[in-house]
């Protein structure tokens, strides 16, 4: 059996490809892809809130120091309209056309001396389906204007700085979140780690399976395999063990990935919250989930081999096994569900169970006792799997079809 | 020395619309099996090489599998040395040395790594197989490629790899199912070098062929299977005398008409 699974590790090894896939894939690519897509992000976000906009001013007042102000913003070009829109349609036109992209309205009792005009309504034209930030560059300015005036009315009429909160906001609420950090950011990443977890111990116990299996009845080595001086049991467990080690390999491989990467990006402003949720959780957890994913991997792997040694080919291998990642995502989805917690019958449903497991444990919430069913379904399932991959590997219409 | 008596295997068809037409008319068809051997018995002496002949289909490759214990009879006896094969199929494993046309060879490993690893799984020790290793090399001439990646040999090259992998453990026995099929000249002579090489060591070699030139040369008996069922056992003599002409026309006394 050791014989088998070294010299079984020794070939994936010297396979670049699965090389490739198991290491250079969750090591670089991911991390860049994923990089790639929060850069794309994150800048198309500043160079919209840096875009240059064209805008014009409606109003029957004359120096409306919003609009100066306005002006005197770098990438804000206050546009003079040489005939004003009479009508709604017209603005919208002028907007719609591209030759303005946002239009204020001012009204009539515009001014500084807030307890003569009330509230100044103005109206904003703009195409909200553009993502340029208006908004946010308006309130910037209004904010400041608004809060002089604000002040200088109050003063006018005597209000003391502590009536002028409560006038301002007679009640507010004050959220105290009693879930400490752990628990928040668990609950909101706690359910996507699984699912990482899962299909990257598939993936990589896959790649090597069609290989081990369906490839050497390919490549003519099986006959001999099977006939030297060991039990088929002890073939199918060496095999076993083999897809078992890729697998888990592969996920740890890509876990510490992500770690090394997030460590990385996050340096300097977010350093500390990670490093304290991640101090957060004990050793003792960050083992619970990686025994949770022993029988895991055991249950794919079992499964892998009995389908990789049944088809002729390498080929039809990888047809029989792609279907399995759409199986095994089912119980994930199940424990991503709202309502669904690790108890009752939901602690007993394979994969499922070690998914809500997974998530308690981020969050810190975890009920120990579940693990006995957790650890007694994953088990049982993975040696049943188990036995009947020896079975199938037994049987002549399997081997030699 | 080999025995094998009365062997029958039966294999159970799954879809029987998907047989050809050539499987429908055999009379080995009955009802949901496929009588692949019925009656098969041989047997090979020490320094005797049998050559086993027959037609396509006729249920070769089926004893060989049988005998080298891939497949499990459901009838007959198989003796090699004393040890029955059917009760001790992992003993008998020890004794058998393998070897087919379309053996393969793992090739992300070096010709040494794939010898010692069969080498290993007869349960060998590193050193043993290192000491055997450098004679089956010197002996089939291939110290220039061995600690080369196997994926890039030549067929020759293969040919000589699986020779050495197939007796690196000692058999006592060797079985070669149709070992020249799809080799050219050099590769081809390579195994019949080899051949002639196990019975000057006085090793019993069973070969399935259909190439008579080679059994003319090589073999020291014959047997014959057609439609599942031994029709010839005898020596080489034996053989040739069915016909006057050749041992084309013998090969042809001994199967059915139908087949012709």
């Amino acid at each position: 059996m050791w014989q088998i699974l070294k010299k079984e590790l020794l070939e994936i090894t010297r396979d670049r490809k699965t090389l490739f896939f198991m290491i250079a894939l969750p090591i670089l690519i991911f991390p860049l892809l994923i990089g790639g897509v929060i850069y794309l992000g994150a800048s198309a976000a500043s160079d919209a809130k840096a875009k240059s906009l064209d805008f014009a001013v409606i109003t029957n007042v004359a120096n409306v120091e919003l609009a100066d102000k306005l002006a005197a913003v770098d990438n804000l070009n206050l546009i003079e309209l040489t005939q004003t829109p009479s009508s709604d349609e017209e603005i919208a036109q002028l907007i719609k056309s591209g030759e303005l992209d946002f239009v204020l309205k001012i009204p009539d009792n515009y001014g500084d001396d807030l307890l003569n005009s009330g509230q100044i309504l103005i109206t904003l034209y703009l195409n909200a389906a553009q993502l340029n930030f208006v908004q946010e560059r308006l309130d910037e300015i209004t904010k400041e204007i608004s809060e002089r005036n604000q002040k200088a009315a109050f003063e006018i009429l005597g209000v003391s700085p502590e009536v002028q909160t409560g006038l301002l906001e007679p009640i507010k609420i004050e959220r105290e979140n009693v879930a400490d950090q752990r628990e928040t950011i668990g609950a909101t990443i706690g359910g996507m780690i699984p699912y990482f977890l899962f299909i990257l111990c598939l993936q990589g116990a896959m790649i090597p399976a069609g290989d081990i299996g369906a490839g050497e009845k390919e490549r003519g080595t099986l006959e001999t395999l099977l006939l030297s001086p060991i039990s088929r049991t002890q073939i199918v467990l060496g095999k076993f063990l083999t897809l078992c080690v890729a697998g888990v390999t592969s996920a740890l491989v890509t876990v510490l990935s992500i770690a090394i990467w997030s460590l990385v990006v996050s340096q300097g402003f977010q350093i500390e919250k990670v490093a304290e949720f991640m101090s957060s959780i004990d050793l003792i957890d960050f083992l619970l989930v990686f025994f949770m994913l022993v029988p895991i991997v055991a249950i794919f792997s079992a499964s892998l081999l009995s389908l990789s040694i049944y088809a002729r080919s390498y080929k039809e291998a990888q047809g029989y096994m792609s279907p399995l990642i759409f199986v095994v995502l089912v119980p994930v989805m199940i424990a991503l569900m709202p309502g669904i917690e690790l108890k009752g019958v939901y602690a007993w449903i394979p994969l499922t169970n070690v998914a809500l497991a997974i998530k308690e444990l981020v969050k810190g919430t975890m009920d120990y006792f579940q693990l006995l069913a957790i650890f007694g379904s994953s088990v049982l399932l993975a040696g049943a799997l188990l036995y009947f991959c020896v079975y199938w590997f037994n049987r002549e219409k399997v081997l030699f079809r | 020395m080999i025995k094998i008596s009365n062997l029958a295997k039966k294999f159970k068809v799954e879809n029987p619309k998907k047989l050809s037409e050539q499987d429908k008319k055999d009379p080995r068809l009955q009802g949901r099996y496929f009588h692949s051997i019925k009656d098969v018995s041989l047997s090979c002496d020490n320094g005797e090489v049998l050559g086993l002949l027959g037609p396509n289909g006729a249920g070769k490759t089926t004893t060989l599998r049988v005998l080298s214990t891939a497949l499990e009879p459901d009838q007959g006896a198989i003796e090699i040395n004393g040890v029955d094969v059917i009760q001790n199929p992992v003993e008998a494993r020890k004794k058998i040395g393998f070897l087919s046309g379309s053996t393969g060879l793992y090739g992300r490993l070096t010709g040494r790594e794939n010898i010692a690893y069969f080498g290993r799984l007869n349960g060998l020790s590193d050193a043993q197989i290192e000491e055997k290793i450098t004679v089956l090399a010197k002996q089939l001439d291939m110290e220039t490629f061995l600690d080369r990646r196997s994926e890039n040999y030549s067929t020759g090259m293969k040919q000589k790899t699986s020779i050495a992998r197939a007796v690196v453990h000692d058999p006592e026995v060797i079985v070669l199912d149709e070992p020249t099929t799809g080799l050219d000249i050099m590769a081809t002579s390579t195994v019949i070098e080899f051949i002639r090489s196990l019975k000057e060591a006085r090793i019993p070699v069973i070969f399935s062929t259909h190439h008579l030139d080679e059994v003319a040369e090589l073999c020291d008996s014959v047997a014959i299977i057609d439609q599942g069922i031994t029709t010839f056992q005898g020596s080489l003599d034996d053989f040739r005398a069915k016909s006057d002409a050749s041992l084309h026309h013998a090969f042809l006394a001994c199967v059915k008409k139908e087949n012709v």
